[in-house]
């Protein structure tokens, strides 16, 4: 009788079995063979019968990349930008948003929520055409609207990395808007009215209360966006290519360009070990260092 | 409501007329904010939809002009009548591969989700623990060896090439959601199915799936946007332009057609069409879905 509430193991594992095959064939399969792939020479022509071990070779090489480590700050890079232009202007857009003088908020969801339903292949195509140095609307702005002269935007290799991170950021403000909305929403309004009746303005009710009662999300949407941005790749791949030169690359991107556009297999993988490596490091520490940060906020 | 009335007996007659004038440039000042937000969350698409009615020259000469009088459909005909451009069949494949990766997530989200939240055995937490595992993994650090397991395996330029990963990196997310939403469903139910003599795989489909299709629908939701976007694994498993998804079709029609931005976005449109008829009919359910699926999973 209890044997729908305990079947039997075989039951169980016969539902397990394909999910779970595919997962660790998917997932950890091709991670193992990176790791093990990293230690061979592998480039092209060599087929993977003809790849020889070199032991620690790769990642001594990889240490040493000056690009690697280039495009690794181009993601530390994107992951501030993001956080402050995302999760900042989506927290001060909703606060905005909230306030009883806001008109047509359901819109204002719709539309701002809409460019993050987009692939970022599509997003990178149209604002290369925005970016475009001959016929983008931003150039038309600039002559027509502010009197400027035409900039070179995408081409630009002091500043593209700015200019990317632009698309990155406006895609997905109004995704943080309704996730910050939601935990807004789910504060206890009599906190806010007895912020009002103790004087307080919109400012200090915003940095002394909302902030502090939604903690828990915006720590999500931090995890979020640092794990979304160290796998930035389809809208600068799109965009630029990683041009002008290095200066736009990232680690997806490099990793990309040395194993298959060089046919670099055994140094892509070392790429993509550091990769693994560095994301791990960067989404932990960040964790443990909001953590500790907010710690003393706890009481 | 005794602390509302407070609020406005304190604060109504004290400054009024003051209030009034900081009151409308405050108001004025917030709705132009926002309002210049989401428009600029629009524009792209109303400016590509005008712009795909402008012929390259038209539009070269003048980027933002609408084409009152001399739209031409002419870049649409183009695009639907070259079979060269791929896009009619990279969107049969993006379709199919979304479509059959969606059930496949669901059914498999169903399954794992809900015998890790019900059933006890040794390896439930260390299967538990390997899916949470599978979302910190960049996808980009197994691009090559995905490309090199596929090619040997001769899996690679397949129908079914993308499916696996898809399906592989859709899993954890719907695992989790199912757990928990399985978490919340009272145990007498099944219990009572089973005194009823129902057999774990009927109690299974015919009374706890029923009840979860909440939280199924929300993991199709989310999968349905991230299969038909995904363009890293198809970048590197799908060389055959045959077997294209959209967002790789629409890399290589930039390759072809760099300067001629009119009929790269109408391509751009064409393909989206499905994605933006879908959100626009059904945006509170999609942004319900999609956020819950970020903060629970």
């Amino acid at each position: 009788m209890l044997q729908a509430i305990k079947p039997k193991k075989s039951i169980v594992w016969l539902y397990l079995l394909i999910p779970v095959a595919l997962f660790i064939f998917s997932v950890f399969v091709p991670l193992l063979t990176a790791l093990y792939f990293s230690f061979f020479e592998w480039k092209s022509g060599q087929t993977i019968y003809t790849a020889f071990f070199n032991g620690l070779t790769n990642y001594k090489a990889l240490i040493a990349d000056s690009i690697f480590w280039k495009s690794f700050w181009n993601n530390i890079y994107l992951v501030i930008a993001c956080i402050v232009g995302q999760i900042g202007i989506a927290f001060v857009l909703v606060l905005f948003a909230n306030s009883k003088l806001a008109v047509g908020k359901a819109v204002h969801r719709t539309f701002g929520f809409f460019p993050s339903t987009i692939s970022a292949v599509c997003i990178g195509l149209i604002w290369s055409i925005i970016f475009h140095s001959k016929y983008g609307l931003l150039n038309w702005f600039v002559v027509n609207v502010l009197g400027g002269t035409k900039q070179t935007w995408l081409g630009d290799s002091a500043h593209v990395m700015l200019y990317v991170s632009i698309p990155l950021i406006w895609q997905y403000i109004g995704y943080y808007m309704v996730i910050l909305f939601s935990a807004i929403a789910g504060i206890d309004q009599q906190i806010f009215e007895s912020a009002e009746i103790d004087g307080a303005n919109g400012f200090q009710t915003a940095i002394h209360i909302t902030l502090p009662m939604i903690r828990s999300t915006v720590l999500v949407c931090l995890t979020l966006c640092i794990a979304g941005n160290m796998k930035a790749f389809d809208s600068i791949w799109t965009m630029t290519a990683g041009g002008p030169g290095y200066s736009s690359y990232v680690m997806a991107l490099y990793g990309y360009t040395v194993s298959f556009q060089q046919s670099n297999l055994g140094y892509g993988s070392a790429i993509s070990i550091g990769i693994f490596v560095l994301s791990l490091a960067v989404i932990g520490g960040s964790q443990w260092i909001v953590k500790r940060a907010t710690r003393g906020l706890e009481d | 409501m005794s602390r509302k009335q407070k609020v406005e007996s304190n604060f109504k007659p004290a400054g009024h007329g003051h209030k009034s004038a900081g009151h409308y440039a405050g108001k004025i000042a917030i709705n132009v904010v926002l309002w210049l937000f989401s428009l600029s969350c629009i524009f792209p698409l109303f400016w590509m939809f005008y712009s795909s009615l402008k012929l390259k020259r038209q539009f070269n000469a003048d980027v933002i002009s609408i084409p009152f009088g001399n739209a031409t459909l002419q870049n649409y005909t183009d695009i639907l009548n070259n079979a060269d451009y791929h896009l009619g069949e990279s969107m049969l494949n993006s379709f199919r591969t979304t479509g059959i990766s969606i059930v496949l997530i669901v059914l498999f989200s169903f399954i794992v989700g809900y015998i890790l939240s019900r059933i006890r055995f040794k390896m439930n937490r260390p299967l538990y623990l390997m899916f949470l595992m599978g979302m910190l993994i960049p996808i980009h650090s197994l691009l090559v060896p995905m490309y090199v397991l596929f090619r040997n395996l001769g899996m690679s330029n397949q129908w079914y090439t993308l499916l696996m990963p898809y399906v592989a990196f859709g899993l954890p997310m719907g695992i989790f959601l199912v757990e928990g939403y399985v978490k919340g469903i009272p145990i007498s139910l099944e219990e009572a199915a089973a005194i009823d003599g129902s057999s774990f795989s009927r109690t299974l489909w015919q009374i706890i799936m029923p009840l979860c299709r909440p939280i199924l629908v929300t993991v199709a939701i989310i999968q349905i946007f991230s299969c038909w976007n995904e363009f890293s694994f198809a970048l590197v498993l799908i060389q055959n332009v045959h077997l294209q998804t959209v967002p790789l079709a629409l890399t290589q029609f930039k390759g072809q057609f760099g300067s001629d931005y009119p009929l790269q976005m109408t391509a751009m449109l064409i393909t989206m069409s499905p994605i933006v008829v879908l959100y626009f009919a059904f945006s509170n359910q999609i942004i319900k879905g999609m956020v819950a699926g970020a903060v629970k999973g």
